[in-house]
């Protein structure tokens, strides 16, 4: 398709979504604050602005034609977007100098780009509520509500827990009720962050924890995760590098780590135990289809929203916390150093690796996550130059992987990995892919002890849901919540885009292809691992499997529905959560609001709701005076009420 | 407060659970309460399976829905500069004296609410307040009390009836 674009000839895709993807393609990039490629088209913020013959379009919701005539630099264009910048800047709270944001701010770049010097408008303050509940840290007084967020985590990750709310100069992104983001259904993805392009979203700062430890005298000992290697040079304009990790390791050593292990031998270490676990199901075919556990984000996804589906999880715990565990537990003991004394960092691409580490079952064991982008403050910080840094060997026994736990980095790593270990141990005699729409693929495999499997490798939670409608044709599925996997993690440097997602994809396949062991049964230390410490049986499981729990999604509030005062009273109390209101929970309400108020008993018998009682396989659950019934019934919840009543 | 959502119930049933009769199933829900509940609304996201920022952002949104408890009498009381010259204190205190209300607040039994807003368009009349839509001018404190006296009066011969 022709066009013309100020005068100048220009072909273009005639499938382009839209002129601005369009134009984009062909080089040239058109200044817009509230279009992503990946979810759905707002048009709000006009600063895409752009005339088509002879009209003032918003470029980002003009579908391109034939023979169109485009000006894109226009006096009047850009008095239009200096206005709408000036009006943007003059509600926004401009504390560039101590953002997290400074320096890869979009806002900050346009107006610096347009030259804006002077604000013509009445400075309007924002609410200056900062959330700090969570890894996620949301600052209202700097949103400019384009929406991108609401659109991320609704469209991509199908979670939806922060929306617009109120109206005219009011308006804000919020959850519901205000509610902290730490205590609502938000799995910490940091989607979010990696796409607002302000600083109104952020990850929490933990670095002057590191800080804290070098100074007490602790051992120090550090991880490294597969992503955070294939990312760090875009901030550093290094090229193609393929030893990036051992440049880390050298640069931790310098700042006073005294070991630094790679987290794809926890990789190996879980898609070898995870493998076993998933054979062994599918010679029983129980707990079936498995569900990958290495995304924290995914786990607090099922544990909200699908919780009767708790027990497909893998049982085996993330890279992360496998590795932590051993070095704690394990290692501590080969060193003779008390584990209390080990303070162990794990560098991630990740923000829900944060709450991973402080989930209760995980405490003591990782004492705290970093970012990649907290790793590069680190690294700009120290003022060390990473590429006159000679390279260094992770530390042994932790320091070596195979090819395919490096791959745990980006989306199928985890499948492929466990399918190596399969190759090896029972034998793959075929194998199928397909790729049945963006961020979704099946496999149809065949082992030589003449077992079949189906497999799903998903990115994107919001492609998660579609999945559960026709689980029922699957034996495995890989998730991972970000897209393109943990590479695209919201730990990552900015921009953290499509494009620049399947660049560091590309990374780790190179990376990969430089190791020279396969699949993990290779891993010499890994075998080593299994043979000293965990043979037996229930001390592999004791160090290595998690447990998981139904998560409300409501905040803790008790509903009164028919109170009564005092304290001489039974009180039973029904859940009104998704899955026992599925159940039924509601009828079962009913009947016991009737029977109280028809009975002699009002006065001495109070009924309350509430949203969950994380107990949600059991359900529909009732609590009668603090005692918990599960699959409760009417007939239940009357007799443990006693004869009188 | 009984509250036991049956009224949501019965509604949510005759609307089918559909996703585009939020606005009416919160419309109507509301006429109930005269508000609408915090744990109403997440009963209704949970019975539609829609989350709760959305329905939050609904509501929110419009100005016919309200988050505060509304009393059956909802009371307006001017304070336009017209009303405030002539004794819009006067007629706070003669409320705040007979109901024990300040502006913002609802009686328990969800009978009286109290909202102080800008010039009601009837200076002509100042002191001003309005009762459901019921104008009172001339206002002083001794009538405000009359006033609500006789709402009371007729709400208890209600209640006896
Ligand atoms: S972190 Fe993920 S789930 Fe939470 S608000 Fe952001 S996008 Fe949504
Ligand atoms: S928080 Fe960021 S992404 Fe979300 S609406 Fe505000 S500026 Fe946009
Ligand atoms: S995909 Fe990776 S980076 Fe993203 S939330 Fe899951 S574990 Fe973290
Ligand atoms: S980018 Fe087109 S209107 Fe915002
Ligand atoms: S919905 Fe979770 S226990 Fe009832
Ligand atoms: S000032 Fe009260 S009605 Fe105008």
């Amino acid at each position: 398709m022709k066009i013309t674009v100020d005068g100048r000839e220009l072909s273009i895709n005639p499938n382009a979504r839209n002129l601005l993807e369009a134009l984009r393609e062909v080089g040239i990039e058109i200044p817009n604050l509230c279009y992503l490629s990946e979810v759905s088209v707002y048009g709000a913020c006009r600063m895409c602005l752009v005339e088509v013959d002879g009209q003032i379009v918003t470029s980002c919701t003009t579908k391109p034609y034939e023979g169109m005539k485009v000006k894109i630099n226009t006096p009047e264009i850009h008095r239009m977007r200096k206005t709408i910048l000036e009006l943007i800047l003059a509600s926004h709270n401009r504390d560039c100098t101590t953002c997290d944001k400074n320096g890869s701010c979009k806002l900050q770049k346009y107006a610096e780009d347009f030259g804006i010097r002077e604000i013509r408008f009445q400075p309007m303050k924002k609410e200056n509520g900062v959330d700090k509940s969570s890894p996620i840290v949301r600052d209202s007084s700097k949103c400019i509500l384009c929406g991108d967020c609401v659109r991320v985590c609704e469209e991509v990750q199908g979670v939806g827990v922060i929306d617009f709310a109120k109206r005219g100069h009011e308006t804000k992104v919020t959850t519901a009720f205000d509610t902290p983001l730490g205590e609502t259904e938000c799995v910490f993805c940091g989607q979010c962050v990696a796409y607002c392009p302000t600083g109104a979203l952020s990850v929490r700062d933990d670095l002057d924890k590191l800080m804290e430890a070098l100074e007490e005298g602790k051992m120090v000992v550090g991880m490294i995760a597969p992503a955070v290697r294939t990312a760090i040079q875009e901030v550093f304009g290094i090229r193609d590098e393929v030893a990036m990790a051992e440049r880390l390791v050298a640069f931790l050593k310098m700042m006073g780590f005294s070991k630094v292990f790679d987290v794809s031998f926890g990789a190996d270490l879980v898609a070898y135990e995870e493998a076993h676990e998933f054979h062994e199901r599918l010679k029983k075919r129980e707990r079936l289809p498995q569900f990958t556990s290495c995304c924290p984000a995914w786990v607090k996804f099922v544990e909200h929203n699908y919780p009767h589906l708790l027990p497909n999880l893998s049982t085996v715990k993330s890279p992360q916390q496998a590795l932590g565990t051993v070095i704690k537990k394990v290692y501590s003991k080969k060193i003779g150093v008390s584990e209390d004394q080990i303070f162990l960092v794990s560098f991630m691409p990740c923000t829900a690796k944060k709450f991973e580490a402080q989930r209760e079952e995980h405490r003591g064991i990782v004492d705290l996550v970093l970012t990649t982008r907290e790793l590069v403050q680190l690294v700009k910080m120290s003022r060390v130059d990473l590429n006159t840094v000679v390279p260094q060997p992770f530390d042994r026994p932790y320091g070596i992987s195979s090819q395919a736990g490096l791959g745990f980095g980006r989306s199928g790593g985890v499948f492929a990995c466990v399918l190596e270990v399969l190759r090896e141990e029972v034998g793959v005699v075929e194998e199928e892919y397909s790729t049945p729409m963006d961020g979704v693929r099946y496999a149809n495999i065949s082992l030589r002890d003449g077992t079949k499997f189906r497999g799903a490798i998903v990115y994107g939670l919001g492609k998660v849901r579609e999945l559960m409608r026709h689980l029922e044709d699957f034996d495995i599925v890989e998730v991972m919540a970000c897209n393109f996997g943990c590479v695209g993690g919201g730990g990552q440097p900015y921009p953290n885009d499509t494009k620049t997602r399947q660049f560091r994809a590309q990374i780790l396949r190179s990376t990969m292809g430089i190791k020279t062991l396969v699949s993990p049964n290779e891993n010499y230390y890994l075998v080593k691992l299994y043979e000293e410490d965990l043979r037996d049986e229930e001390a592999r499981h004791h160090l290595i499997h998690t447990n998981y729990k139904p998560r409300r999604r409501y905040p803790e509030k008790d509903v009164e529905l028919l109170p009564v005062p005092g304290d001489s009273k039974k009180t039973v109390k029904v859940c009104l959560g998704t899955s026992c209101y599925t159940k039924g929970s509601y009828t079962l309400l009913k009947k016991l609001i009737d029977h109280v108020k028809e009975s002699d008993v009002e006065g001495r018998v109070e009924v309350l709701g509430t949203f969950c009682l994380e107990n949600c396989g059991k359900s529909p659950n009732v609590l009668v005076d603090g005692k918990l019934l599960s699959e409760a019934t009417f007939e239940k919840v009357l007799k443990e009420l006693g004869e009188d009543v | 407060m009984e509250r036991t959502l049956e009224k949501v119930e019965e509604v949510l049933k005759r609307y089918g659970y559909k996703r585009e009769n939020l606005i009416k199933i919160l419309l109507e829900i509301q006429e109930h309460y005269r508000y609408l509940p915090e744990e109403v609304i997440n009963y209704v996201g949970v019975a539609m399976g829609i989350p709760p920022s959305k329905i939050y952002g609904v509501v929110t949104f419009y100005a016919q829905f309200s988050l505060k408890p509304k009393g059956k009498y909802t009371i307006m009381v001017c304070d336009g500069t017209a009303c405030h010259m002539a004794g819009s204190q006067e007629v706070l205190k003669g409320i705040e004296e007979e109901i024990g209300l300040k502006p913002g607040e609802v009686t328990k039994d969800l009978m009286f609410s109290l909202d102080q807003v800008g010039c009601l368009g009837a200076c002509a009349l100042a002191p001003v307040m309005v009762i459901n839509n019921e104008v009172y001018g001339n206002l002083t404190r001794e009538k405000v009390k009359e006033i609500l006296k006789g709402i009371k009066e007729k709400e208890r011969e209600m209640a006896n009836a």
